[in-house]
């Protein structure tokens, strides 16, 4: 297979999966999802005594309210149009250079925190769930603001 | 790049909803049009076009800025 040939193959499964969104519908299942994981890690940490079935518990609800989040930045609005889209595309951009900047100073901060607390500290690099939750709850609010200021 | 959108439909007698369902697409892009905060696709002016029976110049002017 030539090179241009692979290209072309490459750019038609990247347009495919740059176009891949769920139903409207899907947006309430992920909103149901995380709220339920959200209850689910107090509620676990209350009711379950056993240290290891706890922590295995919370990394499990830690995946399914991040896969609740993706669900409902994958879901489609009732009219996904043009507009809609580059909202989406933009509310996309926003949060990813913002997850990279968070990524970047969180350690910095949280030493300079510790320092101060507990007088001294290592460098620690940010935890991968913070990472992804912050990604996926920024592009969602900026998303949502998007869309309610083109009301105005 | 400015628009007299709101002057089109009002020759139409049509709300922004009316526009919007014609044209198929949410009425915050219509809004956002006609406020200049959005420049629509190629496709989307032309649906216009089509629809105000005029062409994309008569309603789509550029600017200076442009």
């Amino acid at each position: 297979m030539s090179i241009k040939k692979i290209i072309a193959c490459e750019r038609r499964s990247l347009g495919k999966v740059s176009k891949f969104q769920l139903p409207h519908h899907f947006k309430k299942v992920g909103w149901v999802l995380f709220i339920v994981s959200f209850i689910s890690l107090f509620a676990s940490s209350i009711i379950i005594t056993d240290e290891s079935l706890k922590s295995t518990i919370v990394v499990i609800v830690k995946y399914t309210m991040l896969i609740g989040l993706l669900i409902v930045s994958l879901a489609k609005e009732p009219i996904e149009d043009e507009f809609i889209k580059s909202m989406r595309m933009k509310s996309y951009m926003i949060a990813f250079i913002l997850g990279v900047i968070q990524t970047l100073i969180m350690p910095f901060i949280t030493l300079g925190a510790e320092t101060i607390v507990d007088g001294g500290s290592t460098l620690k690099p940010v935890n991968d769930f913070f990472v992804l939750w912050v990604l996926l709850f920024c592009q969602i609010l900026v998303f949502h603001v998007f869309k309610s200021t083109a009301n105005d | 790049m400015t628009n007299s959108l709101k002057v089109e439909r009002a020759i139409l007698d049509l709300t922004q909803d009316d526009l919007a369902k014609k044209i198929g697409v949410s009425r915050q892009t219509i809004n956002s049009i006609e406020k200049n905060r959005y420049v629509p696709s190629t496709v989307l002016a032309l649906k216009l076009s089509a629809l105000f029976n005029k062409p994309v110049n008569d309603f789509f002017k550029l600017t200076e800025e442009d």
